[in-house]
């Protein structure tokens, strides 16, 4: 029998892996969480702060993210944390044209039926929300229940509520092995030495799918790279979170898009304000590897649509500019749970764009499975064992 | 130092917040900045980039050079969005 080091080991240390090993801890369980350099550095470090319900799939991506919702309503007095939480900002999807306007329309009849309070407005209406935004836009989808956070406070807040709880963190430390005993996995490799537990968690995010590899799955978890600006500090002229309408052309109907640059770097742009009064403006979603990099070519495209959006911003400065990776998997939803001929391995990784707002959830299933067995409701067609069905 | 001497003027960051993130886990620049918002001001690090190097490396022992500075990134000064992305319309 090898020593044992943790009732849980957690790979990787963003809002992810905090959620769960606080949410672990809170159960009871002593777990240690083991990040390859620091908390925040990865996926997490660098990506917007949405919890958008209105842009997620109708059905099951839906009704996690309105759980999440819930989830995240009481975490900053759970936390004893500010996290910056606005969890009604509202957020508008802005469609340009006609075609947009239609197809968010489509979509918004599917979010209404699932259950969420959306409304398709025309842009008069649109610009007494925003009032920044272009008359000569088309309108706009309306989702009250939209909320924004700050990602890293979230992080650290976890971490130090896991920590009070008896959680144990290993920083620069880099997983290299998956332990196994027969088929069940008991630990972990790592360049720091080996560590053993009764299960292990992979939410190592955009490297989810290395991890992965490890234990010898193939999961097709791949970074997806997001451009993003970010603004001096201004001030409030952007109130709710926004995204160009033909986000929902891009993510769910790419072959729609006829401006080739608009397909090649999945430019269009999502805008929110932080409570220090920078804008931060994105989006493009690219296949470059882990090439961190910002190019000319989609910041001038990002703050190109953003200025069609909302021409006052061609009058602020914009100070930085940055890169992230969104853990894209094939078919847009995270790979949450146990995987079948590997007892004690968990997957919670591959939630693309919508990690912030599903890590709140993430957390609260992934340590019911480890604890209790069994979620509170069902978590099926987010199970990683559907790569085994294709 | 005084805990209250401010080290980020973009911020406001203290130097006593720069020693709670260290003794936090921060051991690099960029560790520093996700914890206290150190150098995400308008100059972006120019003016404490150097100083947080040096309180980091004061009190983890490493030599200031060795602490890893935050990755530098385009543009350099800030730059009007309407020089770059100006409106085709008008």
């Amino acid at each position: 029998m090898n020593k044992k080091d943790a009732d849980v080991i957690v790979i990787g240390g963003g809002i992810i892996g905090t959620a769960i090993t606080y949410q672990l801890s809170k159960r009871g369980k002593k777990v240690l969480l083991i990040e390859k350099n620091d908390l925040c550095s990865g996926t997490t470090g660098a990506c917007d702060a949405y919890i958008t319900p209105h842009t997620k799939a109708a059905g099951f991506s839906l009704d996690l993210c309105i759980k999440s919702q819930e989830v995240w309503k009481d975490l900053e007095e759970e936390l004893d944390a500010d996290l910056e939480y606005e969890h009604n900002c509202g957020g508008l999807q802005v469609c340009q044209n006609q075609t947009e306007f239609d197809l968010v329309s489509d979509n918004s009849e599917k979010l209404k039926a699932g259950g969420l309070e959306v409304h398709m407005l025309d842009i008069e209406e649109a610009r007494k929300i925003e009032p920044a935004l272009s008359e000569k836009l088309r309108g706009a989808l309306y989702c009250p229940s939209a909320g924004q956070v700050n990602p890293f406070k979230t992080t650290f807040a976890y971490m130090k509520a896991a920590k009070r709880n008896g959680a144990e963190f290993k920083n620069h430390t880099a997983v290299t092995g998956i332990i196994r005993d027969g088929e069940k996995v008991v630990g972990v490799n790592t360049d720091k030495g080996d560590y053993y537990a009764d299960a292990v968690v992979n939410a190592a995010g955009a490297w989810g799918g290395e991890i992965a590899k490890l234990a010898g799955y193939d999961f097709e978890i791949l970074p997806r790279r997001g451009q993003l600006i970010v603004s001096e500090p201004v001030k409030p002229i952007i109130h709710t979170t926004m995204q160009t309408g033909n986000y929902m052309v891009i993510k769910h109907h790419p072959e729609l898009i006829t401006d080739e640059r608009v397909k090649r770097l999945g430019i269009g742009y999502c805008i929110e304000q932080t409570d220090d009064g920078s804008i931060i403006i994105g989006f493009t979603r690219e296949f470059v590897g882990f090439d961190k990099s910002t190019t000319l070519e989609s910041i001038e495209g990002i703050i190109e649509t953003a200025i069609q959006h909302i021409p006052e911003l061609a009058d602020i400065h914009f100070i930085r500019t940055f890169s992230g990776f969104r853990p894209y998997s094939p078919d847009n939803k995270p790979y949450l749970g146990p995987v079948d001929g590997a007892p004690g391995f968990y997957m919670a990784a591959g939630h693309e764009g919508d990690g912030i707002a599903l890590s709140a959830i993430t957390g609260v299933v992934l340590a019911e499975m480890i604890v209790d067995g069994n979620t509170s409701f069902d978590m099926d067609s987010f199970s990683p064992n559907r790569i085994f069905n294709k | 130092m005084d805990r209250n001497v401010i080290i980020c003027r973009c911020q406001e960051v203290t130097y006593g917040e720069i020693l709670d993130a260290i003794a936090d886990g921060a051991t690099t620049v960029d560790g520093v900045k996700k914890r206290t918002r150190a150098g995400m001001g308008l100059c972006q690090g120019k003016t404490c980039q150097r100083r947080v190097q040096q309180i980091i490396a004061s009190q983890t022992g490493q030599k200031p050079e060795d602490v890893l500075p935050a990755t530098y990134r385009v543009p350099v000064r800030p730059i009007r969005m309407g020089v770059i992305g100006g409106n085709k319309d008008e």
